[in-house]
């Protein structure tokens, strides 16, 4: 087994021991360890085509046996969005802990925008086959055909690989994701937030969700808004999903006995952001969004006894030089 | 003169769907907007942006009222609040706009151009930001662009305004934007983070590119150069948009402005540059149902 800076102690794993026999597709633990060290140490490069296609085969066996509302236990780390962020996904690793050792809860966008959009979803789904009972992954409305075919994933996809069969592997996967998850039966977790045509969590479960993200309804919704200053149902700028007021959440909380929302989707300064009276929380963890914003990333830590911690930080320093890949636009030929 | 003969009217969206928007595409009025496009790129060719060049009271004018929005910026400064991220700021700041666009175009234009400022005042009003998403994006600098078409199409500024317009007129524009941006920390709208040209900006690299078309010295690959960058970043638009990111971003260029650096590679230098950005400026922006859903209609830029 090859260690590098990113160790993943074979001794802590509580999975099965050799080989994921779970489903058909055949993958062997060191198989997936060689994946991850590939990329989560300094070289961060990316796996073959053909290694993608089998990951890709594989996460999907997990994905579709989970429920559109997950359950997690507690200790968990809830994470925001990513964005293509590579080198600040391994940061929050440093701070969070590695995986296995903390167990994390992704609240989708793990694609489009930043660099390495390729390097920081195969890295999430190699874990999630690895350690899949430490780790839930949840789908963002970037994790999307048509949404990172105009935000950069398609684009990233084409120039490392030269053609888009890794992005087809991938958004065939993202349809098998799940919507949301359930810290506890108390804080329910997602990536947008609260829809209209949805009052119970047991209407979420009822949901297909092996589909493209649909333009409304409410998968659309549950990926897609915001929750807003204004009470009651708002029509969203973004032209997709609703504004959701402090009175909708609270008779949401109400009406499912939970404790909280936690959710993402929306860039906040310091990482973290409460609002609705501390019925919602919104987790961004992509710090310095853009290279640009400026803005701190967050995890929230709940430990055994779900009393949560924010964790903020921010960029981590980079070493050597960005490893580009230089491609004439099809525009300049 | 103005060629115009119909009532003016208050604009409004018209772009519902991707039929409208190929209908857009295919109508008249693309075609005046990318004939305007084009001949305010002919107009800044191997010119520097302090060149003297022609420039007509109204566009003096207007370069003044602009700068008042500048100062409004100093007048209201961000507040302190529990931040999502955008300064709410802005919000006060767009609102002023908004009651003082008329005054402003009063000032501006000719009294017998006045009963145009129903139709152009909302053109103005939509070129500096969202003010419910505090967000601002290439959609907002498009919309500013038919604003400056308004003004020819109504008479108010003529071809011998075409340099001017870019550089006195657009250019004070974009410093008011970068500051607007800067200073409430307006979200880019719609960006495509690395994998657009720029968050918030086009015309600048567009315009900026022919004006240095036959430049004997500054290459494309001087973008990476950062003294030449230090040097010319008043005298050419694309060498301040430039200067601006380096500014504002941080981290290796390469990564974060990844179509810039394949531009400062391409083999054919700045007419290939150029070609390229008006190719990419039309299939980027103004064929993004996203982005023109937004734009607005009226008598002069008809949607039928």
């Amino acid at each position: 087994m090859t260690t590098l800076d990113y160790s993943i102690p074979s001794n802590t794993f509580t999975g099965p021991p050799s080989t994921l026999h779970t489903g058909t597709i055949k993958l062997e633990n060191e198989e997936v360890e060689r994946y991850l060290s590939q990329l989560l140490t300094e070289s961060c490069k990316p796996l073959a085509e053909e290694e993608v296609k089998k990951l890709c085969d594989k996460a999907r066996e997990f994905f579709i046996e989970e429920s559109n509302v997950q359950p997690v236990s507690c200790p968990v780390t809830v994470c925001g969005d990513i964005h293509g962020q590579f080198h600040d996904l391994l940061e929050l690793f440093k701070i969070g802990g590695n995986c296995p050792e903390t167990n994390y809860l992704f609240l989708g966008d793990y694609v489009d925008r930043g660099y390495y959009s390729v390097e920081a979803v195969t890295a999430l789904v190699c874990l999630k086959i690895r350690y899949p009972h430490r780790i839930t992954i949840l789908r963002g409305n970037h994790e999307s055909r048509q949404i990172t075919q105009v935000y950069g994933f398609y684009d990233e996809c084409l120039r490392k690989y030269g053609n888009a069969n890794v992005w087809k592997y991938f958004t065939d996967l993202f349809d098998y994701m799940p919507l949301t998850a359930l810290i506890e039966g108390t804080i329910f977790c997602l990536h947008g937030g609260l829809s209209p045509s949805i009052d119970t969590l047991d209407q979420v479960r009822a949901l297909d969700r092996v589909q493209e993200v649909p333009h409304e309804g409410p998968m659309c919704d549950l990926l897609w808004s915001d929750p807003d200053d204004r009470c009651g149902w708002g029509i969203s700028p973004r032209g997709a999903g609703y504004t959701f007021g402090q009175d909708i959440s609270e008779q949401f909380n109400r009406t499912n006995n939970l404790a909280l929302i936690a959710r993402a989707h929306q860039l906040v300064m310091e990482g973290y952001n409460w609002c609705h009276s501390q019925n919602v929380v919104t987790i961004f963890s992509a710090p310095n969004y853009c290279y640009r914003c400026g803005n701190q990333a967050g995890i929230m830590e709940l430990d055994e006894y779900q009393q949560y911690t924010f964790l903020q930080f921010d960029p981590a320093p980079r070493r050597g030089e960005a490893q580009v890949t230089r491609r004439t636009p099809d525009y300049f030929l | 003169m103005s060629e115009h003969v119909d009532p003016y009217v208050i604009p409004s969206k018209k772009i519902n769907c991707q039929r409208d928007l190929e209908k857009f595409l295919k109508s008249s009025t693309f075609q005046d907007i990318w004939n305007f496009i084009l001949a305010l790129n002919e107009a800044v060719r191997d010119k520097k942006t302090t060149a003297a060049v022609p420039q007509s009271s109204v566009v003096q004018s207007l370069v003044e009222q602009l700068n008042r929005l500048s100062d409004w910026i100093d007048d209201i400064p961000p507040i302190e609040q529990p931040m999502r991220f955008g300064n709410a700021a802005f919000r006060t700041w767009h609102k002023r706009l908004v009651e003082n666009s008329r005054n402003l175009l009063e000032q501006v234009l000719p009294p017998q151009l006045h009963p145009s400022i129903v139709e152009l005042a909302p053109y103005l009003e939509d070129s500096f930001g969202n003010s419910q998403r505090i967000d601002y994006g290439s959609g907002h600098e498009a919309t500013f662009l038919a604003f400056m078409l308004c003004l020819k199409k109504i008479g108010a500024s003529s071809e011998s305004d075409a340099a001017a317009l870019v550089f006195q007129v657009f250019g004070t524009y974009l410093k008011v934007t970068r500051k607007l941006q800067t200073v409430y920390k307006l979200e880019p709208a719609g960006s495509h983070g690395v994998w657009g040209l720029d968050d918030y900006a086009f015309l600048p690299f567009l315009w900026g590119s022919s004006q240095l078309y036959s430049h004997p010295e500054i290459t494309p690959r001087s973008v990476l150069n950062d003294q030449v960058v230090e040097l010319y970043k008043d005298d050419y638009l694309y060498i301040g948009a430039i200067h601006f990111i380096k500014q504002v971003k941080s981290g290796p260029f390469a990564e974060h402005s990844p179509y810039l650096y394949d531009i400062s590679c391409i083999t054919g230098g700045w007419p290939k540059a150029n070609q390229g950005l008006l190719k990419m400026y039309q299939a980027e922006v103004w064929n993004k149902f996203p982005v023109i859903q937004h734009f607005l209609f009226g008598s002069l830029l008809p949607f039928d």
